[in-house]
């Protein structure tokens, strides 16, 4: 038996069960950031990732290279985080001005899903 | 911001094709249950509300003739009337005098969903003031709102039972029925101008005023032609004062 | 008394109520209470189990009012009306029944109908008082009633015409049935056509409540006041039948040849309101399922969905067509088949209460906006505060006809004169 064959077997093998899920969970989680809910200045609106980067095919830098962190709930914060803002082209208003994307002065009810949507929401994550 | 516009530009055409094209033949197989659906149809518009035409725009038999107008898809569920509400009027935990319904429909073109405000309809012909025995529940001779005389309310229910917008439950706490009276007591009476959701309402879905003063905005909103005005059950035949429209 | 209806031409009624109070009536009494406590045991463990059903509901209710309906029942704001409103309901229209059907006897004076009379005044009296003591476990301020049914009355209410009259009605049930034991039929019978109108009124007015109700598309419509007019008369009959056989063997009795033929009659009666009945419900049925969606929905629930088996077993097979069948086959003269026929159709008709009552509220308000989250049909279940109370309404029946039976021996002072 070739015990240098053995150990680079069981390096490969040992390399390949640790990386296998590493890598796995890695590319989960850069793919996108998954579905945010915001929930001020009102309950709430919903942004979903696999909407805008996976079904459009939207390249990550083409909101995260100065509309938005990468990091959730940051935008929250700002001030002019609201309907008066978008409408001024910031934020998602960047897109959602009626040309590129629907106008966010229309179909309301198409980010917002309410409290009720937040509620859903909150209980399947404290369901899980 | 390096956003390549042209390309999400061409993205999008090709999307909105087949979006039309989608929406044709949703068009095509469901009218009248997907655009309108079968109570909110171009049938039920503000005659529905009133026994004649002539009579929504001559005489309105209130002084102030108080009503709401509610501008549905401006709804976002937000929920800050629901909690205007209840501090106001001290509504408990367990009963709600005004509430957001949601629709869902998943084969829908872009929006999905919809929020739909109900509240007491104070309607011209309740039939919940019909089948009080006591008079507890009674027409407000001047303003129209439709009131509950607490201490005549016996509890049995059958007003519950004759609202077509399930708009009353039993208040334990003050041992009788309670429902929306348009924040009469708790507002209006003190010299308020709006109701406690109208006025918390962040994007103008809820708007209250007068229907019979030609400046009001409720009354320039609903008396437009060309605008689709609804009401709740029509066919309930109750002339509701609370008016529904897209905004 | 031969020679009272000679002499009363001229006479008050007050005299003629005090003629008829004879001396021997206390002394009659006290033979009845002697009566009473020489029963045999099964009878006094039917009283004291009846008895004790009362016991447990008298304590429920204060229970459920200690708590607080809304959460003793299990009602909700949408289907406020449960199973307590719905036996009221089913004792309100017995009772009403009884009353048609005795009157049919006493007050139209068809003779074969005659022996049953006593009974059927007395058990009406009972059961309205029956309804009268569940409904007051689900009113929720039953002393404003009182007071502002009487200062503040809405005439455009069907629920203040049916208490007025009920109350009324079970005044003048009460003192025909007093004038009956006094043998005064003469009084007893004008007390009778006071108490059939007020019942009729009253009962058609209870299915106003439930018809005139225009934002509930399975119960708006004159069909209900009329079907429960109708669906009252076959209770009665029911009724009759049941309360006869079980009182003859509670006396331990045999029945003579009037009583017979009088239940031969009753039972051709039950047979022909059961005809009617099958009709009722069948049109229901089929207009209502090209009715509104609202309707039609309802309508579905009793015929495939959760009231299925309520609907199919209990009201159609239990409660109208088995009895029809065997009442049919033995050609009347059987009043055993007969009893056991009255026992499925009073399980049957309770049924039919409760689901009259429910499935008129399962339907959502907004079901045609097609709201989600809201299902499309509203779940109740009775609590077991509100068993428990029904189970006490028919134990104050029971208690009651037990009594009755002993101290009016058996109802024998019936009108036929
Ligand atoms: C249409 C705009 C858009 C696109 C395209 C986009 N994102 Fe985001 N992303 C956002 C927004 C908005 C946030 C939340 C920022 C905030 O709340 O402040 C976010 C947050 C994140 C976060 C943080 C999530 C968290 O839970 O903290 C990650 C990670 C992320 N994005 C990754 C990506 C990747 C990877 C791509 C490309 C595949 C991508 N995003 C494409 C808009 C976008
Ligand atoms: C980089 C541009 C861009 C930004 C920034 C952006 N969106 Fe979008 N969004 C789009 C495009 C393009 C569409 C698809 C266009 C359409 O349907 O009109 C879309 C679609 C949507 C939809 C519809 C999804 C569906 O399935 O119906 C929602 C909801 C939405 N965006 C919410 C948001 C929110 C909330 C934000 C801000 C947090 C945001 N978007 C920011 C480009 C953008
Ligand atoms: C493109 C997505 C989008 C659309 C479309 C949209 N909103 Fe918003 N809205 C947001 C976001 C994001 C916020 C800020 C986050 C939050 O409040 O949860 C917001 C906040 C708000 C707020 C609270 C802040 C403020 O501006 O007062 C209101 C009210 C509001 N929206 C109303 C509306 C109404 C009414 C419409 C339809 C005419 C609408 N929104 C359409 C995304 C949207």
């Amino acid at each position: 038996m070739d015990k240098k064959n053995i150990f680079l077997f069981l390096i490969i093998l040992s390399i390949s069960c640790l990386a296998g899920p590493l890598m796995l969970s890695a590319s989960d989680e850069v793919s996108h950031g998954g579905d945010i809910i915001y929930d001020k200045p009102v309950k709430a609106v919903l942004f979903s990732h696999k909407v805008h980067a996976e079904d459009l095919g939207m390249g990550c830098d083409s909101c995260h290279d100065g509309i938005f962190q990468m990091a959730s709930l940051t935008v929250q914060k700002e001030a002019d985080f609201t309907m008066e803002g978008l409408s001024k082209g910031k934020y998602c208003g960047a897109c959602h001005d009626g040309s590129m994307a629907f106008d966010s002065d229309s179909q309301c009810a198409r980010c917002h899903i309410g409290v009720k949507g937040y509620d859903r929401a909150q209980g399947i994550k404290s369901g899980e | 911001m390096k956003i390549n516009t042209e390309n999400l530009k061409e993205d999008m055409n090709t999307v909105s094709k087949i979006e039309r094209r989608e929406f044709l033949k949703i068009g095509f197989l469901i009218t009248g249950v997907f655009a309108g659906g079968t109570v909110l149809s171009l049938a039920s518009n503000i005659r529905g509300a009133f026994a004649s035409t002539g009579e929504f725009t001559e005489k309105y038999p209130y002084k102030p003739h108080y009503s709401m107008l509610i501008r549905q898809n401006l709804c976002v569920d937000c929920e800050r009337c629901i909690e205007a509400c209840t501090k106001t009027n001290e509504v408990p935990s367990y009963g709600y005098r005004t509430i957001i319904l949601e629709k869902v429909v998943p084969d829908a073109i872009g929006q999905k969903r919809e929020f739909i405000p109900v509240l007491c309809n104070q309607c011209n012909n309740p039939p919940c003031v019909r089948v009080c025995p006591t008079r507890a529940s009674y027409k407000d001779k001047n303003n129209g709102i439709v009131m509950i005389e607490r201490k005549k309310c016996i509890g049995c229910k059958a007003c519950v039972l004759a609202c077509p917008y399930n708009a009353r439950y039993f208040n334990e706490e003050v041992h009788a029925i309670d429902k929306c009276d348009f924040c009469f007591d708790t507002r209006l009476s003190k010299g308020e101008k709006l109701t406690g959701c109208a006025a918390a309402c962040p994007t103008g879905a809820r708007k209250f005023g007068d229907i019979s003063d030609p400046n009001d905005f409720v009354y320039q909103m609903i008396h437009q032609i060309e605008k689709q005005v609804w009401v709740m059950r029509p066919e309930a035949g109750t002339k509701p004062n609370v008016f529904y429209m897209k905004a | 008394m031969a020679d009272e209806s000679t002499s009363s031409k001229k006479s008050t009624i007050v005299g003629e109520l005090a003629r008829s109070i004879n001396p021997t009536l206390m002394s009659d009494l006290y033979s009845n209470v002697i009566e009473f406590l020489s029963g045999t045991r099964s009878f006094y463990v039917l009283l004291v189990l009846g008895l004790l059903t009362v016991f447990g509901a008298s304590v429920a209710g204060l229970d459920a009012i200690r708590m607080g309906y809304r959460h003793a029942y299990g009602v909700t704001r949408e289907i406020s009306w449960g199973l307590i409103i719905s036996t009221y309901i089913f004792f309100v229209v017995t009772s009403t029944g009884l009353c048609i059907v005795s009157s049919i006897g006493h007050v139209f004076g068809v003779k074969n109908f005659m022996p049953i009379v006593n009974r059927a005044v007395f058990l009406s009296v009972v059961t309205i008082f029956a309804g009268f003591t569940v409904i007051f476990f689900d009113i929720e301020n039953p002393f404003r009633m009182a007071i502002y049914n009487a200062i503040s009355p809405n005439m455009t209410s069907n629920l203040w015409w049916m208490g007025t009259l009920y109350g009324a009605y079970m005044v003048f049930m009460a003192i025909e049935y007093v004038l009956l034991l006094l043998n005064n039929h003469k009084f007893a019978t004008y007390a009778g056509l006071a108490g059939l109108i007020s019942g009729i009124v009253a009962h058609s007015n209870l299915g106003a409540i439930f018809g005139m109700l225009h934002s509930r598309d399975y119960w708006y419509g004159p069909y209900m006041p009329i079907y429960f007019i109708a669906s009252a008369v076959m209770s009665g009959c029911a009724a009759v039948l049941f309360f006869t056989w079980v009182g003859y063997k509670v006396n331990n009795e045999k029945m003579d040849k009037p009583m017979e033929r009088a239940l031969e009659a009753v039972s051709k009666l039950t047979i022909l309101m059961i005809s009617v009945l099958l009709f009722f419900t069948a049109w229901k049925v089929i207009t209502g399922l090209v009715g509104a969606p609202g309707k039609q929905a309802a309508i579905m629930a009793t015929l495939a969905g959760p009231y299925a088996v309520n609907f199919w077993v209990f009201e159609v097979m239990l409660g109208m067509v088995i009895p029809f069948v065997l009442i049919l086959y033995t050609r009347f003269k059987n009043i055993n088949v007969s009893f056991i026929a009255s026992a499925m159709m009073v399980l049957g008709i309770f049924f039919m209460r409760y689901d009259l009552v429910i499935v008129g509220q399962i339907v959502p308000a907004y079901h045609e906006l097609g709201i989600n989250d809201v299902p499309a049909l509203l779940p109740y279940m009775p609590s077991l505060h509100e068993i428990i109370i029904t189970i006490g309404g028919l134990g104050i029946v029971a208690s009651a006809f037990l009594i009755g039976e002993r101290v009016f021996r058996g109802h024998k002072d019936s009108g036929v004169h």
